[in-house]
């Protein structure tokens, strides 16, 4: 999106706090005077994901009318599968139509959209199919995370040089070059926690960083450092399901107790991959037992 | 060139440096000598006795003394304190070229045009000898720095050096008579005490200069044939070395620079050369327009030259003297010579890092400037003049304590300045095109930006930020957003100092420092008449810094003052409390220990930190004029006053600052009229009035002192006044007390008394006094004056006061904050100050007015808050976001994209490479393949039930990932914990999974199971233990030894859970004497630690005396006291020992032979005696009677008892 423009960039701040999981202070800094109707759009979009990522869902389904612009549907689309999984079939289906449709599939937006509800249907297939020719800052990181999840870092890597390209110093770039370092790991795990902590330095601290960081130090295994991070986290929001899941994570590994994490995290976040994760295990662990005897 | 100081004046013939001080001589064509000071810039002196031209001029190096020659063949001896010329020197026939002082005997050497070089004694005020041997005019004469030698230029083409060693000597043992008797007779024929020792011959023309080298045989000299020569000597020779051809003129001067290997020269030609001395080749040239060049001079000590021309002379360094350094934590860089050093502040320990120049490469001016250093990346970037300006970025290697000599190829590029702006970039300005290049630590270009305003130099402003320099203005620029962040216009800012939290910044310009918040929002500009050389922010935000001569600070209002003064300049690079780090000119770190207790107190008044203020009033000896000067400008006399000691100062400090008390003390010992009047207008200010009355007392201020009374109602004293008056026949304040009393009688009498019978009849008849009235009108006969008519008289009476006297309501004074402030330190610092008179309510409204204030300041802080956010406001809606081009393109691209692409397949998780490589249960456990780790830990060791193990499975599996939040609303991706982390391991190799159990945690439980066990609770330390029997399967350790050690945890653990299973269930079985007793005697068996077996004995021996088996609780006994129990138990062990030797029997028979080796059956707790059949456990090893086999194992609840099993593995270290 930034490339070597003139002029100064109105929409940096707000990116930049959507980015980093300042989702409020994005929302709350939102009136910028003088957009242009493009970035007046793409403004909208940012606040409405902001508020998706808050899971203020019905929010963004009441406020985004008929007539708003193809973006936003997108994000319209986003909130309403993200807060009724059951309908999600409709959903889903209106989607596939919208891309279908030619004047509007190619969007931006639109298809960012795609990508993530694909993902969370993990259909890598589908998601690709929209998203792998790039084009914004946005659909790269989203392309280096789906790389990142089918285990295929090499791919991620490419899609990370483009964005390299584009602009190295970019927050999308340095973020999706800490996500390829931690999910390569080895010494690029230092420098994943070297891009946190240039962002811990420049802004003010998210829930977002210090998981960043305290992953990265869990990585490292330095668990004390990354229980005190967590901690810190938690502080800022005790529901933020990631600090709760590696709170619990890090518990076990520092020997303290972690069921008081896991059972809030159950209760705030029961589709979160950790929950899923326990029962499944659960199920796995009387199934083996079944096996072998 | 670094010009320092120019004059303009008559042509500069002669200059001198003066050694010490920044003094400079110049004698001028004009007959004048002037002295300057050329740091400050002014003219000190002049001295105009010559007639015509003054061609030579030189100080004294120890004495207040200079010498001058001119073309009035006088050669004049100055003292310069007395600003007079003390003698003259005669006996040159012709114009004098040059004058110099020995540096040990009282002698000067002359040149002259009557082709003579004469040496002086200016002591004795003689000539003591004559050069004669040139054969034209000398153009200059000098002594060697140390020997006994001349050197002489003239225009006869020649150089020659003259011995003089026999005239020193004749001048050090004059005592020597026989001595004196032949040197009597050389003086006669002369010449003799200074011969011509070498004739240097070589110039075409003639030679105005030659001059030794400081230290090395060496001579340099320069002629009209416009060449500069350079000659070598030894004891017996001297011969020309090399010619350095380049001047287009006459050559005026030439001389070796003090301290670097390099040769400058001036000429007609109109300018100077500098030469390198070993290379023999020009290094710069610098030019004048229009002046020629006539002389040079060399500071002595200091990196100082000076140039005299047609109009005026220049003082000027060849390069910078600055060290280029960066700091970074307690750590500085630094450039010294062609070395990168270190230094730690902690330790003062300084270290060579890498080389940065290769030795022998030509160093003027080329010396770095600055330097950029970016902690993370251990990289330096130095920037130097090279090239119209440079950059050169070095890493330096991790082991960098680098002896080596090999200068690393540094990556290199052009630029204004350059300088880190983040971890792994550094900005490049690019001062043609006005735009900076952002660039990778491989010197890359990552991104350009072009600045908002003509640039000429670059600095740091927080990570991403740059702080750009133009002639008149700094902005702060966000290379990110493309946005201005501030602006401030400045003088020409040369350094940029920020403090510690990126705060405050301050900008250093030649005689300007402006302190700034980090918006560039000014706070305070200070204006320094001397150079400003550096500075640093100190812990409290005071800013530390120097001029050429002075260490200053800078309060954050603006106040400054000196802390000390300095001899040489230094560069501050950090403060550190009282201490203030710097380099100086050498490149040498110093710690300088400062007073700070002047600043650190006004800092801390500035902050209204009273308490402070208060304890640093105790403790420390401030005073002197100045600070209570200051006190009383900022508005705090109430402080000043506890300084001072002289009354009349502290009078005037209590007036100001309204504290009465302090003043009446002060006045009462000056006790002057003129205090008094003041004190009593300050009380009456106050509504204090008994002060005031005291006051009008004191000066006898009668009238004022009535109508005090008249108006406080104090109608007793102002009666007693009227008396007073009365007594002193002061008619005048009678009258007037009789007034204000409303005593008309008495005025009737004092009318009467004084004379004025009308006035007193009047007043008698008004008022109704008529005998009075009557006998006063027989007195005045006729004279009766006649009444008013037609007006009705008023009585005139003050009206009577409702109460009297005391003081009225006081004035709250401005005593307000600090006395308040003053008291409660007082209270709160020492407690046994309980004198201190306490006013709850004074107390109450000072908190008031503090609140009061402070409140004042939060709003404006906020107002001031609220306009930033205003104007940043202002600052987004500039101009509308021209689109990137960008955005048009994936169009075209996402149009090809379902046609080309195919979706890679997915890529293998790192878990199931856990799982594909382990052979560890552990790890299998930790990937999820449960099945897997169940069936190794049944092949390994025979367990089958695996119920316990559920959790720690769980825990394994759960500890194996942890969760990053990527992509805003996008699922979170697990991201494998792998073990073994360290910086080096290469990345896309994967480690096996990090566990959450290790071996260190068994340790710790395995403690408090003893200590549980010890206290006596049983049922935890079972707890205890069996977990760690239970956690061990699921344990990697990393070596063999370590996978011994679990191995014997193992036997450890298990002998105490069997003990403990076996002791708890003795205890159920309160009604089977035999069977309690059997149990008891079995745990004594197993293998504990000693105080726990101690235990086991004492309660076996217990158990078996109370039922009366004396023989086994004797036994139980004399194993108790093998174990050297504590007196208790080994008193009770001996009695029972002594009470079993009587009778020797048990009662009952147990099914215990302690002299037969056994082991207890694990489930029915029975003993099998060496040589009985048993099965064991695989895993835990417990041992069991033979119909056990195929059950679980009792103990460790986990293996089947007699299964075949391959034994624990659980260490990489035993698969490979």
């Amino acid at each position: 999106m930034s490339a070597m423009g003139a002029g100064p960039d109105h929409l940096f701040n707000l990116r930049n706090n959507f980015y980093l999981g300042a989702y409020q202070t994005a929302i709350n800094n939102s009136e910028i005077a003088n957009l242009s109707p493009e970035n007046a759009v793409e403004r909208d979009c940012l606040v409405f994901r902001s508020y998706i990522a808050l899971g203020s869902y019905q929010l963004v389904i009441s406020e985004i009318d008929e007539s708003a612009a193809t973006p936003l549907q997108a994000v319209k689309l986003l909130a309403m599968y993200l807060s009724t999984p059951q309908n999600k079939e409709s959903t889903i289906s209106s989607l596939k139509e919208w891309l279908a449709d030619s004047t509007i599939g190619n969007n931006d937006t639109l298809r960012l959209i795609a990508g993530i509800i694909f993902m969370h249907e993990e259909d890598y297939n589908e998601t690709l199919k929209h998203t792998h020719a790039g084009g914004t800052m946005d659909l790269y990181a989203l392309n280096v995370q789906i790389f990142i999840k089918m285990h295929r870092a090499e791919y991620a890597e490419k899609q990370l040089r483009v964005m390299q390209q584009i602009d190295e110093d970019h927050t999308l770039t340095q973020l999706a070059s800490a996500w390829l370092n931690l999910a390569v790991g080895g010494s690029k795990i230092q420098e994943a926690y070297l891009i946190f902590e240039d962002f811990s330095e420049k802004y003010p601290m998210t829930c977002l960083i210090l998981n960043g960081k305290a992953v990265c130090c869990m990585q490292m295994g330095n668990f004390d450092e990354a229980e005190t991070l967590l901690l810190e986290a938690l502080n800022k929001d005790a529901k933020d399901p990631e600090t709760l899941a590696n709170l619990v994570v890090c518990s076990l590994h520092v020997g303290k107790s972690s069921s008081r994490h896991l059972s809030q995290l159950k209760l705030s976040h029961p589709e979160h991959i950790l929950v899923k994760r326990v029962s499944s295990a659960e199920d796995n662990f009387e199934r083996a037992v079944q096996l072998v005897a | 060139m670094l010009t320092k100081f120019e004059t303009k004046s008559n042509r500069v013939k002669g200059l001198s440096f003066h050694p010490k001080r920044p003094w400079i001589l110049a004698s001028l064509h004009s007959g004048v000598i002037q002295l300057w000071d050329y740091r400050m810039g002014t003219l000190i002196d002049r001295f105009d006795e010559h007639e015509g031209p003054v061609r030579g001029v030189h100080f004294h190096n120890s004495q207040p003394l200079f010498v001058s020659g001119g073309d009035d063949y006088k050669i004049k001896v100055w003292n310069y304190k007395n600003h007079r010329c003390l003698f003259t020197l005669l006996g040159h026939l012709d114009y004098i070229r040059t004058v110099q002082f020995h540096h040990e005997y009282p002698w000067i050497v002359s040149a002259s045009d009557d082709q003579t070089i004469r040496i002086w004694n200016w002591q004795s005020r003689t000539c003591v000898s004559v050069l004669t041997g040139h054969n034209h005019y000398v153009m200059c004469a000098s002594f060697h720095p140390k020997e006994d030698l001349v050197v002489s230029a003239s225009l006869d083409q020649t150089v020659r050096v003259w011995d003089i060693g026999a005239l020193r000597k004749k001048t050090v043992s004059p005592a020597d008579d026989i001595m004196r008797l032949t040197q009597m007779n050389s003086d006669l024929f002369g010449g003799v005490d200074a011969i011509v020792k070498y004739v240097l011959e070589g110039h075409d023309r003639g030679v105005n200069w030659a001059a030794f080298h400081p230290t090395l045989p060496l001579i340099v000299s320069g002629a009209d044939d416009r060449q500069v020569k350079l000659w070598r000597m030894n004891e017996t020779k001297a011969w020309e070395v090399d010619t350095l051809r380049g001047h287009m003129n006459n050559v005026s001067s030439v001389m070796f620079h003090a301290k670097q290997d390099i040769i400058v020269s001036n000429s007609e030609d109109k300018s100077i050369r500098v030469w390198d001395a070993t290379k023999r080749t020009g290094l710069q040239t610098f030019r004048r327009e229009h002046d020629r060049f006539w002389i040079l001079a060399v500071h002595p000590e200091m990196n100082l030259l000076a140039a005299g021309h047609d109009s005026g002379m220049i003082v000027f360094k060849l390069e910078r003297e600055r060290p280029a350094f960066a700091l970074s934590g307690d750590s500085l860089f630094y450039a010294k010579d062609r070395f990168l050093r270190y230094y730690e502040y902690s330790t003062q320990r300084d270290s060579q890092v890498i080389p940065i120049r290769r030795p022998g490469t030509p160093s003027l001016n080329q010396s770095p400037r600055t330097l950029s250093y970016s902690p993370t990346e251990n990289a330096v970037l130095i920037c130097s003049d090279l090239d119209g300006g440079s950059y050169e970025l070095y890493i330096i290697p991790k082991d960098s304590v680098g002896r080596s000599d090999v200068v690393q190829d540094a990556k290199r590029g052009t630029g204004g300045s350059a300088v880190f702006i983040a971890r792994n970039r550094f900005a490049v300005l690019e001062k043609s095109t006005s735009q900076v290049l952002v660039k990778n630590l491989k010197n890359e270009v990552v991104k350009k930006s072009p600045l908002p305003i003509p640039t000429d130099a670059i600095f740091y402003a927080g990570t991403g930020n740059l702080l750009c320099r133009s002639e008149d203005k700094v902005v702060i620029f966000d290379l990110q957003q493309r946005l201005v962040l501030g602006e401030l216009q400045t003088p020409f800012v040369r350094y940029v100092v920020w403090s510690s939290d990126m705060e405050s910044v301050a900008l250093l310009s030649k005689h300007t420092i402006i302190i700034a918040s980090k918006k560039l929002v000014l706070q305070c500009t200070l204006h320094e008449t001397i150079r400003v050389k550096s500075g640093a922010w100190d812990d409290n935000g005071v800013f530390i810094y120097t001029t050429l001569n002075h260490i200053k600070y800078c309060l954050p209002n603006g106040d400054s003052g000196i802390i000390r003064t300095l001899d040489v300049p230094i560069y501050i690079t950090k403060v550190s409390g009282n201490t203030i780090f710097c380099l100086d000119r050498d490149g040498k770190n110093k710690a300088i220990t400062i007073n700070a207790t002047e600043y650190i107190f006004k800092l801390s008044l500035l902050r209204k930190r009273y308490d402070h203020v208060m304890s640093m009033i105790k403790n420390s000896q401030l005073c002197g004029q100045a600070m209570i000067a200051y006190l009383q400008q900022k508005g705090f006399p109430e402080v000043a006053l506890h300084f001072v000691e002289d009354e009349r100062i502290r009078f005037n400090l209590a007036l100001e600052s309204g504290n009465i008390s302090v003043a009446v003390a002060s006045a009462t010992q000056i006790n002057e009229k003129d205090h008094w009047y003041r004190l009593g207008v300050e009380a009456l200010r106050q509504g204090n009035s008994g002060i005031v009355e005291f006051a009008y007392q004191q000066t006898k201020n009668f009238e004022r002192l009535s109508f005090l009374y008249l108006i406080t109602g104090n109608l007793d004293k102002l009666s007693k006044l009227m008396k007073i008056a009365e007594v002193k026949n002061n008619v005048m304040g009678q009258f007037h007390n009789a007034l204000y009393l409303g005593d008309v009688k008495e005025r009737v009498k004092i009318l009467e008394n004084a004379g004025h019978l009308p006035l007193a009849y009047i007043t008698a008849s008004v008022h109704g006094l008529n005998d009075i009235a009557e006998r006063l009108a027989t007195e005045l006969g006729d004279n009766v004056p006649s009444l008013p008519e037609g007006k009705t008289p008023s009585l005139l009476m003050p009206p009577t006061p409702i109460m009297c006297g005391g003081d009225w309501p006081l004035l709250r004074v401005m005593k307000g904050i600090f006395e308040g402030g003053l008291e409660s330190a007082d209270r709160g610092g020492t407690v046994d100050e309980e004198d201190v008179e306490g006013d709850w309510g004074e107390e109450l409204d000072i908190n008031v007015d503090g609140m009061e204030n402070r409140d004042i300041e939060d709003i404006l802080a906020a107002a001031e808050a609220g306009e930033e956010e205003n104007d940043e406001e202002g600052g987004w809606g500039l101009e509308d976001l021209v689109l990137p081009p960008e955005l048009d393109t994936p169009k075209a691209s996402a149009n090809a994209r379902s046609s080309v692409f195919v979706t890679p397949p997915q890529g293998m998780p790192v878990s199931q490479s856990w799982s594909q490589k382990s052979s560890l249960a552990a790890e299998q456990a930790a990937a999820g393949s449960f099945d897997t780790a169940m069936r190794l830990l049944h092949r390994q060791l025979g367990i089958k039930n695996f119920t316990p193990l559920k959790s720690m499975f769980l825990d394994l599996f759960n500890g194996s990932h942890s969760y990053l939040r990527a992509f805003s609303s996008c699922p979170v991706v697990p991201l494998a914990i792998e073990r073994g982390w360290s910086e080096s391991s290469s990345p896309n190799v994967r480690s096996p999974p990090a566990l959450v159990y290790d071996f260190s945690q068994l340790d710790e439980k395995l403690k408090s199971g003893y200590k549980a066990t010890t206290t006596g609770k049983f049922t935890e330390a079972l707890r205890l233990f069996l977990s760690i029997l239970h956690t061990i399967p699921l344990v990697v350790v990393e070596t063999r030894r370590e996978v011994d050690e679990v191995k014997e945890l193992i036997v450890i653990v298990k002998e105490y859970v069997l003990g403990l299973q076996m002791e708890l269930k003795r205890r159920e079985m309160k009604d089977d004497p035999v069977r309690q007793q059997e149990l008891a005697a079995y745990f004594t068996h197993c293998n504990l630690q000693t105080p726990h077996l101690r235990l086991a004995l004492l309660s076996a021996m217990g158990v078996c005396y109370k039922a009366k088996n004396l023989a086994t609780a004797s036994n139980f006994a004399r194993r108790l006291l093998e174990t050297s129990p504590v007196d208790s138990q080994a008193k009770m062990a001996r009695q029972v020992v002594q009470a079993a030797e009587r009778n020797m029997t048990d009662e009952t028979k147990l099914n215990y032979d302690f002299r037969n080796p056994f082991v207890v059956c694990g489930s029915t707790y029975v003993p099998i005696y060496r040589g009985q059949k048993d099965v064991s456990c695989p895993y835990c090893t417990a041992r069991f009677v033979p119909n056990q086999e195929g059950n679980i194992c009792t103990v460790c609840d986990l293996a089947v008892i007699g299964a075949d099993a391959s034994g624990l593995l659980c260490s990489p270290s035993q698969v490979r």
